[in-house]
């Protein structure tokens, strides 16, 4: 009887607490809670603010910054509302601010990856590489303003719905539409004209 | 896991599903194709990976959570009722109120300490008794005592020469 009792209550190991009963947790004084959190959240962090600010180092200490923030202001979390939107509210928030203030030194990196890219003749034939992609978005993504490319971003490649990046930036949904249209109409100028080996897809296509 | 060949046959411009998109993000091969059929897959095929920050995830969650116990510890360490910039004027004008009443009741209690006043009448008192000494009586043999005559009250007016007096008398 005692033996099955003991089989009904859960181990620590076998119960995986959700995002509000980790944050739960936390308040009550569990640092292990925190950890937790942290490594379950921290490819989704990590990958939006990569993807964002575009380098991996910078991206790191950004990520950081976003724990010690959550860290700090936990408290106010209201459990009604989805834990993933504030997490991307704060990261949003700190990655734009961060894009903001290093604007000017992201050209440098760009006019490197420019000549890199222009000596590819642009009749030949183009076999797309991922990491090519990665290369290409870099460069062209840094005419969009930080909103705009986190908007960008978190639609194309975090496969957010328009309806998930407005709670998130705290604005309207035809805001974050028409960013996501002007986005994409600047990274396609962008394309053709400093990647024309790319371009001609588009252009074939259509 | 979808194939190569349907992912193919059914890729529609504008109409990647999650399902579509898992495979082009971890497909190179389709890739290209993907690219022919939708431009706009261009981008959306860096999306979906998991990414790892530089030295992996547990020297990261090692990072952040010693960043969060050096913050507590500061935090310890820093005043816990930290006065706020109304509280700090509220302080200074109890201060200032208790100074100034204090002030005026020590002025009251004690109203003979103006010693600018005790001065201004002391010393026209003293000045008297040193210059204008008053005689009742005087007897020498060489001095000269002139009585001038009145008009009969009894006030008497006497000149004294005599070398010996003091010249201020």
């Amino acid at each position: 009887m005692a033996a099955e009792v003991l089989r009904m209550i859960p181990t620590k190991e076998s119960v995986e607490l959700d995002d509000r009963q980790l944050v739960e947790q936390i308040r009550q004084g569990d640092d292990g809670a925190f950890e937790t959190l942290v490594r379950r959240k921290t490819s989704k962090v990590y990958g939006l603010c990569y993807r964002v600010i575009g380098n991996s180092e910078d991206a790191k200490d950004i990520s950081q910054l976003v724990f010690l923030k959550l860290w700090e202001n936990l408290e106010k979390y209201d459990a009604t509302y989805a834990f993933d939107t504030w997490l991307y509210r704060m990261v949003t928030n700190v990655a734009i601010d961060f894009m903001r203030s290093k604007q000017s030194r992201d050209n440098a990196v760009n006019s490197n990856l420019r000549l890199v890219k222009t000596s590819v003749d642009p009749e030949q034939t183009v076999t797309v590489a991922r990491k090519e992609v990665e290369s290409v978005f870099n460069a062209v993504s840094n005419v969009l303003s930080p909103k705009q490319k986190t908007i960008f971003v978190m639609s194309e490649m975090e496969d957010l719905r328009s309806s998930e990046i407005a709670k998130v930036l705290g604005c309207r949904e035809s805001t974050v539409r028409n960013h996501l249209f002007n986005a994409r109409k600047l990274m396609q100028t962008q394309l053709k004209k400093r990647f024309p080996e790319y371009a001609r897809l588009w252009e074939e296509s259509r | 896991m979808m194939t190569c060949h349907y992912f193919r046959t059914n890729l529609q411009p504008g109409n990647a599903d999650a399902a579509m998109l898992e495979h082009l993000r971890r497909c190179d091969a389709c890739l290209d194709f993907a690219m022919s059929v939708d431009p706009d897959l261009f981008f959306r095929s860096l999306g979906g990976e998991e990414l790892v920050p530089p030295g992996g995830i547990d020297a990261f969650v090692g990072d952040v959570m010693s960043q969060v116990r050096v913050h507590d510890a500061e935090a310890s360490l820093a005043p816990r009722h930290a006065v706020s910039a109304w509280q700090r004027w509220a302080i200074a004008a109890t201060v200032a109120a208790g100074v100034t009443g204090a002030t005026l009741a020590y002025r009251y209690e004690h109203p003979a300490s103006q010693p600018v006043h005790i001065i201004a009448t002391a010393r026209p008192r003293a000045t008297a008794t040193a210059t204008k000494s008053f005689v009742e009586t005087y007897s020498s043999h060489d001095a000269t005592i002139v009585e001038m005559p009145s008009d009969g009250s009894d006030t008497k007016v006497v000149m004294i020469f005599d070398d010996k007096l003091p010249a201020d008398l």
